[in-house]
């Protein structure tokens, strides 16, 4: 069963769908031909969101002793020679299985066209919406278990757009709280739901031959898809109940920390693809005071979550980003802060076949511009399509039978597998 | 309304309404109907050789319920029904649709359509004051034409000039304009050639450049530290030929605006054109004699009168002098000027939308009402709605001409058309029920079966209110009582012990701060467990007009565009932010409260939109609004599915209420049983049981702990049916 083109598909739809496929294989058969098919060395990404623009230089790419190095001194990390802010110790102690992008090369300085381009691979256009990642990577990926393949997490992610509403994120908006759209409401137990259940499906067999809708056998599928989800013991991904307090305290107790928790578990039963949205990093005044507050909230849950991880060996096929719209200027302005800076940035990545433990690219002395191995933006989603097994240059059609490839032009970071 | 819409023309110095009831009834005289119609589109199936027989027209209740639907966007209530079926048979049809179009739903429902069509979005910049206009326009009964003609040619600030929202919502940019224009309101799709010939179509990247450069002088401006978006013109195109990359920028030319099709010659004067040049004409003299009557004018004399006053007012109690007063009077006058040019109209655009406009442009009036048509009868004459090309040309090009020709003739008026499609066979026919795919797909294609339809996700959720009751209160107060543990953020001082209680409150925490919470007249309930995702905030719509004229006259936010930097502003803001945030610390706690969950929902008509991307509204089928031509999709989906089966609305809409009608009947020593089934059919379905249906729901029914909670399980069933939400 495809991830999200699942059970039925309307007639527009099918249509589309139709061309997409055809398209879709011949590209595919180009491709295998060409080589670029292998095995994929990831299964499930975790993807952070820091909406606002991290700074780069005060985290993932320091700059000791230069005028733009700010208030943070780095640190040493588990591995040698390699340092970040000193906002990460917690963090720190896992940089061996971690790889950081420091030269990344993006193009966009305004926070909408930034968060397109970084989400999507796509530049912003008038004319048409492109799917973010996540439905990318779901479009492509069977669903495995009982659980949405896509999971959004105190946010919203991208649009699903030409893939289908069926691709976009399922939201969660206070991770650990239960979801009462996936039980019967309060009040109803479930001997008396399911006997509702029971009769509305006699109601609608006898519906059925007073319409000419062609949806009936859709809108079936669709509650028994639902009431299978309800019903289903994986469910309990989404809670934190049965979780001891020394965990939650292990992970920092914030919402960014039950966050990282529910994902973890999310992977763990299978779903494909979990974003972890947060904001507050665009710091154009006091950007040393905000971003100690983001490593009290950060450190502890990133540095556990791939601490566990990698401790049960789901980090070996878990591919875990953190990324942002861009980076933050060199210079620090009269406010303590720093403002926009799209040239040169950074990101890490770990798990799910990326070898930990180095750096990729590096910025110039004071992290003005990339000095070698320029990473553009839609090289990294082809990087996390190249983890995947997933062809970034397949194409799909959208509504107007227009041919859309998953990703915009990328070629992936072989240097991050090692 | 007429009068309404005359003082519009007129503008704002024109102070009083002024023509007699009379006049006005004489004005919205609409000449051909329903029959006309039916009458026409008979004639061109047979001349199509379309020889089989049409399915016959639903009954009255179920013409009741689609109707309702249509015109006034959810299901009729019990007491409409009687209402209704009261009236004698022969008039019934006619009478309600006369009934709801004056009902002030119909106002709501569709401006829905409106937004939809020209993907205005209450959280854009000027969006929600687009909607209010759009909402006002059509309570005016602006014609189509000024509508179009004013979205496509206004400029300056957004919210202040509550049109420019059409252009800011492709950021004034003019290739996007360009393609939004075409498609919107011409049904021409010309997008595809900007960056190639249209590979399907006759359009080349010249035309589509040529029909751009309408847009090229017009820019986006954006200041963020006062948050305010407008747009003006300016003297240099940025549309250039030829495009970026296929010449030296050096050699590239302004291209100079082009239109894109053919108008009917100004010496051709059809019969249609001829009727509505007339009508014009006694329009405008009824609105000079009106005009003439008026005794007192403004004029710019009074307008300066009125800033001198206003300078008055707002001076006493600060001691201004007498000169500060002459001060300020003259800064009024200054920045009435300075509004009047930020405002104007764009010269290229005005001249565009004269040309779209146009009664002679058949592609204005005939996309459009092919748009009504399909969105009342489920199909166009055209499909997709906004897709007219030589390969793609109309199923009935006479009929679709007749009602094109009757709405133009009719002074492009909006009432008259929708009265003379819901009145007209077509829409008033059965579905082709038991027959073959293809044969359904023959009776449909020729309008002589109704196609099935689903209930829009506004229509869905206001339906689902009214048979449950839920737009007031049905329960007595404190009948619902909660306790409900909660996290809540708590400052603390950076030392220790407490300052304040903050409530981690998602919905005050997106709310873009006091200006937009006035506006919306039912706040967001107190936060339950877990999210609720079918609550909506209510946007007052009179309010968000209200404030737009407010902006427009207010001089303060351009003086501090001009008087403060950028810096300054930003300097300013950061005061107060880290003022606060160097004091205290914020740690979670959990506490419990108690509230009466009294259940009441608001219509989803009036709700900012489109929704927030899990809102029920937008799970089935609202569109996000952001790209041109997009249809909304009705297919199911698992996440529809556990919205209706676990949702609140739909649970609460199927318990029985202490004031309803339903708790009467059951409530009472020997529960009335058939009456109470009949009523529950008629409250959900529109329409009377049959005898087997009866005796199923009373088994139902009984099967409860009590009657009341079987009613309940009767009435979720009901609710969650396919039957409910497709249309008879």
């Amino acid at each position: 069963m495809k991830g999200c083109l699942d059970y039925q598909f309307s007639r527009r739809a099918m249509l589309g769908s139709t061309a997409a496929t055809l398209m879709g294989f011949s590209i595919r058969d180009l491709l295998a031909a060409t080589g670029r098919d292998h095995k994929p060395t990831a299964e499930h990404v975790i993807f952070f969101w820091n909406g606002g623009g991290m700074t780069h230089l005060d985290t993932w790419d320091p700059k000791p002793g230069r005028p733009t190095q700010g208030e943070f001194e780095p640190i040493d990390t588990s591995v040698p020679g390699m340092q970040i802010g000193e906002i990460f110790p917690e963090f720190a102690r896992q940089m061996h299985n971690v790889a950081l992008v420091r030269s990344i090369a993006g193009t966009q300085g305004a926070h909408g066209r930034a968060t397109y381009q970084v989400q999507t691979s796509y530049s912003q256009s008038a004319n048409l919406i492109h799917p973010g990642f996540g439905s990318v990577v779901v479009h492509e990926k069977d669903q495995l278990g009982d659980l949405p393949a896509y999971v959004t997490i105190s946010g919203q992610a991208p649009r699903a757009s030409y893939l289908g509403q069926k691709c976009a994120a399922y939201f969660v908006g206070s991770p650990g709280d239960k979801d009462p759209y996936l039980a019967f409401p309060e009040g109803i137990t479930s001997v008396r739901g399911n006997k509702r259940l029971e009769t509305l499906a006699r109601f609608n067999s006898r519906f059925a031959g007073k319409t000419t809708s062609e949806e009936l056998g859709a809108t079936r599928t669709s509650v028994d898809e639902a009431v299978r989800l309800m019903r289903s013991p994986a469910l309990k991904a989404f809670e934190l109940d049965h979780i001891p307090l020394t965990q939650f305290e292990r992970y920092g107790d914030t919402p960014f920390g039950r966050g990282c928790m529910v994902a973890k578990q999310l992977v763990e039963t299978g779903v494909r693809f979990v974003q972890i949205n947060r904001g507050g990093f665009d710091t154009h005044s006091n950007n040393f005071e905000a971003m100690r507050n983001h490593g009290e909230i950060m450190d502890p849950a990133l540095g556990s979550l791939i601490g566990d991880l990698s401790e049960s060996g789901l980090l070996e096929k878990t591919l875990v980003v953190m990324l942002s719209e861009f980076g933050r200027t060199p210079k620090i302005n009269k406010d303590a802060g720093r403002d926009h800076y799209p040239a040169v940035f950074s990101c890490f990545m770990a798990g799910g076949g990326i070898k930990g433990g180095q750096v990729i690219g590096s910025s110039d002395e004071d992290g003005y511009q990339p000095k070698d191995r320029p990473v553009k933006i839609p090289d990294l989603h082809a990087t996390l399509c190249h983890a995947l097994g997933i062809d970034p240059d397949k194409e799909v059609m959208t509504p107007l039978q227009r041919p859309m490839k998953l990703v915009d032009n990328g070629s992936p970071v072989l240097e991050l597998f090692g | 309304m007429k009068t309404r819409w005359i003082r519009l023309c007129l503008g704002a110095a024109l102070a009083a309404g002024l023509t007699t009831g009379a006049q006005a009834a004489e004005l919205t005289a609409s000449e051909a109907g329903g029959a006309d119609l039916s009458a026409t589109l008979n004639k061109e199936n047979a001349e199509l050789k379309i020889e089989v027989k049409p399915v016959d027209l639903v009954d009255d209740m179920a013409y009741l319920r689609r109707v309702s639907v249509d015109l006034i966007g959810r299901i009729p209530s019990h007491g409409e029904i009687q209402e209704y079926m009261a009236w004698a048979p022969a008039e019934r049809r006619s009478k309600i649709v006369d009934k709801l179009m004056a009902d002030p739903r119909f106002v709501d429902r569709w401006t829905t359509f409106f937004s939809d069509m020209l993907r205005l979005r209450s959280n854009s910049p000027g969006g929600a004051a687009a909607q209010a206009f759009v909402h006002q326009a059509l309570q005016d009964d602006m014609p189509y034409d000024e509508l179009a003609k004013r979205f496509i040619s206004a400029n300056g600030k957004a919210g202040a000039v509550p049109e420019v929202a059409f252009v800011l919502g492709d950021n004034a940019d003019p290739m996007a304009l360009a393609g939004a224009t075409a498609q919107i309101f011409m049904g021409l799709r010309i997008s595809c050639a900007q960056c190639h010939d249209h590979p399907f179509d006759k359009w080349t990247r010249e035309d589509f450049y040529g029909f751009a450069a309408y847009f090229g002088k017009t820019r986006r401006y954006e200041n963020d530290f006062t948050n305010t978006v407008y747009t003006q013109e300016v003297a240099a195109s940025s549309v250039l030929w030829p495009p970026q990359g296929d010449a030296p920028d050096s050699e590239r030319k302004p291209v100079d605006p082009q239109f894109l099709v053919g108008l009917i010659e100004a010496s051709a004067k059809p019969q249609f054109i001829a009727r509505l040049d007339k009508k014009r004409k006694t329009e405008a003299e009824l609105a000079e004699a009106a005009l003439a009557a008026t005794e007192k004018a403004d004029s710019i004399d009074d307008l300066l009168l009125d800033a001198a006053d206003t300078a008055l007012k707002a001076s006493k109690g600060r001691g201004k002098s007498s000169f500060d007063i002459a001060a300020e009077v003259k800064k009024d006058r200054e920045s009435i000027d300075l509004t009047a040019a930020m405002n104007k109209a764009s010269k290229s655009r005005t001249a565009l939308a004269d040309l779209i406009a146009s009664p002679r442009n058949r592609y204005f009036a005939r996309s459009f009402v092919n748009r009504v048509w399909a969105d009342l009868i489920g199909r166009g004459f055209v499909e997709p709605i906004d897709d007219f090309s030589e390969s793609n040309t109309p199923t009935h090009p006479q009929t679709l001409d007749f009602v094109a020709d009757e709405f133009v003739a009719s002074g492009f008026q909006f009432k008259p058309l929708i009265k003379m499609i819901v009145t007209s066979e077509p829409y008033q026919r059965g579905q082709a029920v038991g027959l073959s795919q293809l044969d359904q797909e023959e009776l449909q294609a020729a309008f002589l079966a109704s196609p099935a339809r689903r209930m829009l996700s506004e229509v869905m959720y206001d339906s689902i209110i009214t048979a449950g009751h839920l737009f007031d209160y049905k329960h007595p107060k404190g009948a619902n009582m909660k306790t409900v543990t909660d996290r809540i953020r708590v400052a603390v001082p950076r030392e220790g012990g407490e300052l304040a209680a903050v409530p981690q409150d998602l919905a005050a925490a997106s709310a873009q701060g006091a200006a937009m919470k006035a506006r919306m007249a039912g706040q967001p309930q107190m936060r339950r467990p877990g999210y609720n995702l079918e609550a909506g905030i209510e946007l007052d719509f009179d309010a968000v007009l209200k404030q737009a004229k407010e902006e427009a006259s207010e001089t303060v936010q351009v003086e501090k565009m001009v008087v403060k930097s950028s810096e300054e502003l930003e300097a300013e803001r950061m005061l107060t932010d880290t003022s606060n945030r160097r004091r205290f610390r914020y740690v979670y706690k959990t506490v419990e409260r108690t509230f009466d969950d009294n259940p009441m929902f608001g219509s989803s008509f009036r709700m900012a939109s489109p929704a927030n991307p899990e809102h029920f509204i937008r799970i089935f089928g609202q569109t996000d609004r952001t790209q041109v031509g997009v249809p909304r999709d009705h297919a199911p989906s698992m996440r529809q599915a556990l919205m209706m089966l676990n949702g609140k609305m739909t649970h609460e809409a199927s318990r029985v209420g202490p004031f309803e009608p339903m708790h009467k009947l059951l409530s009472a020593k020997q529960p009335k049983l058939d009456q109470a089934v009949e009523l529950a059919y008629l409250e959900i379905l529109t329409r009377k049981p049959q005898a087997e249906e009866v005796e199923l729901a009373k088994s139902i029914v009984n099967d409860g702990e009590s009657v009341l909670e079987g009613m309940a399980d009767l009435r979720w069933v009901l609710l969650n049916s396919n039957e409910f939400r497709y249309l008879p």
